[in-house]
């Protein structure tokens, strides 16, 4: 077997293409059936060593144990964390104290509302479900939302509703951006947009304000998607859109 | 150094994205550097083998960068043998392929032990689409067949700690990390369990996920310089028994 000279690989070290102002899917803490926990620390130097200088992140107690306490967690840990956003949770399972919690979200000025629908097993239908989303709604704040955007997008419609679905897969664009034509507010992350071509479809159908950077860390590995912003067949101005201006838009 | 992708496909999907033809595989190595790739057609994995590995068969004639799977369909043991013979006949396959979800069998069932039997006598390494904890059968069935040398296609998907022990325990099983969802810690674990950085694969799946999604996998998983060369192309040229040559495309 003959072997091939020296290449450097341009993929291996993160260029400008690939700096990102804000993920908006950032956790911390326990999770229980992952391998192992990362705490906010290493979570914190994840980011440092990453091209993404801010994030919006949350306590991973809120969703999967004690949403108030959990709330409380994120905003007395953040508070010294500069780079990092508090985003706030409502367990939709104990859906008549939701406007407990989201009273005390609002007097600590969290503007984002993240839903865990899969850890929480509910439904677009389920009357708590749909009560912690009305509350969310009328109080303008930009829920961050998991699950099947083909399942709880539809009744998210015609609200006026921001929203940032954040397990949007490329195998299921078509439906989000049958929605997004429709609904100025819909967002998707890129986290899962593999396809060669899904950032471009979702530019060139309805606009990079329809996109935002979302990671997952630390349970994602973040390079993956750095790379697929860097590649991205845009503008330079939709990129910068997609990884830092839309959600300064949001956060404003 | 040169890299050889193990897992990629030629060909259309059924979801809103741009796959191409065989030049579109062949222009995204050159956007990334890949050398050499290993493909199966996307219609002998999802619609019908014996069609789909003859077009192939045409696409790989002019395009030596691109090597062959010839799909087995379990479900059509025999007529799929003597098309995997067919295949290798032409000097221009390497190995063959065997998804789980479209023909509906899994590692466990009758009709796959018959299509592994088949792959093992035909000599050539088997790319099996990996999706879920039967991935914990495959020590025993590959044991079971001397020779049978068995890449698990995107790791076990979200068995992934499942698949890591699995190839731990059969030194005849290869890890190859591709899929959207790139669960961080997924190498370094498999590493823990005690899978040797040799039996360790690059693939994309492209033209389904873009190159750059399973190269950012590569860069997370801070690799040396050895095992860099190991993953991205030695392990891949021994197994399939691969000539590198010196003329590589341009990095871009």
């Amino acid at each position: 077997m003959s072997e091939s000279p020296q290449r450097t690989y341009a993929w291996l070290r993160p260029t400008p293409e690939e700096h990102v102002g804000w993920d908006v899917d950032v956790l911390y803490g326990p999770w229980p059936r992952h391998h192992r926990d990362t705490g906010l620390d290493e979570v914190r130097a994840h980011l440092r060593a990453s091209p993404v200088a801010g994030a919006l992140a949350l306590s991973t107690r809120g969703p999967l144990y004690d949403d108030a306490a959990g709330n409380a967690e994120t905003l007395r840990d953040l508070a010294g964390c500069p780079e990092l956003r508090p985003v706030g949770t409502v367990d939709v399972r104990d859906a008549p104290t939701a406007e407990d919690r989201l009273d005390e979200l609002a007097a600590a000025g969290v503007r984002f509302l993240r839903l865990f629908t899969l850890e929480q097993a509910a439904e677009p239908g389920f009357p708590g479900y749909r009560h912690v989303v009305e509350l969310a709604i009328g109080r303008g704040m930009v829920l961050l939302h998991d699950g099947d955007p083909r399942r709880f997008g539809p009744p998210l419609m015609g609200r006026g509703a921001d929203v940032v679905f954040l397990d949007l897969h490329a195998y299921l664009l078509a439906d989000f951006l049958l929605m997004a034509r429709e609904e100025p507010g819909f967002r998707a992350t890129t986290r899962m947009l593999s396809g060669p071509d899904s950032i471009e479809r979702v530019v060139g159908a309805v606009g990079s304000r329809h996109l935002v950077f979302g990671s997952r860390t630390p349970f994602m590995d973040i390079s993956p998607q750095t790379l697929k912003l860097r590649y991205a067949d845009i503008s330079p101005d939709d990129r910068a859109a997609i990884a830092t201006k839309n959600v300064e838009e949001l956060l404003a | 150094m040169p890299i050889i992708d193990v897992h990629a496909h030629v060909g259309r999907w059924q979801f809103h994205l741009t796959t191409g033809d065989a030049d579109t595989n062949l222009a995204l190595m050159d956007r990334y550097g890949i050398d050499l790739q290993i493909v199966s057609a996307s219609e002998a994995v999802v619609y019908d083998a014996v069609a789909g590995n003859a077009a192939l068969r045409e696409a790989l004639e002019t395009r030596p960068r691109l090597y062959g799977y010839a799909v087995v369909n379990p479900n059509r043991i025999e007529e799929s043998a003597a098309d995997l013979r067919r295949c290798l006949d032409t000097g221009r396959f390497v190995g063959a392929k065997i998804h789980t979800h479209y023909p509906g069998r899994m590692p466990g069932c009758r009709e796959m032990a018959e299509a592994f039997d088949v792959v093992a006598e035909a000599g050539v390494p088997l790319l099996l689409h990996t999706w879920g904890r039967e991935v914990t059968l495959l020590p025993e069935l590959v044991d079971a067949r001397p020779g049978l040398r068995v890449i698990m296609g995107h790791a076990g998907g979200d068995a992934w700690r499942e698949a890591a022990h699995a190839a731990a325990a059969c030194d005849r099983l290869y890890l190859e990390h591709c899929r959207t969802a790139t669960d961080a810690g997924r190498i370094a674990y498999a590493r823990e369990a005690g899978v040797p950085v040799e039996r360790m694969l690059f693939g994309t799946d492209a033209t389904l996920i873009d190159p750059c999604v399973s190269l950012g996998v590569v860069r997370d998983a801070r690799f040396t310089e050895e095992e860099l060369e190991r993953v991205l192309w030695r392990n891949a040229a021994e197994l399939f028994d691969l000539k590198v040559g010196t003329a590589l495309p341009p990095v871009v």
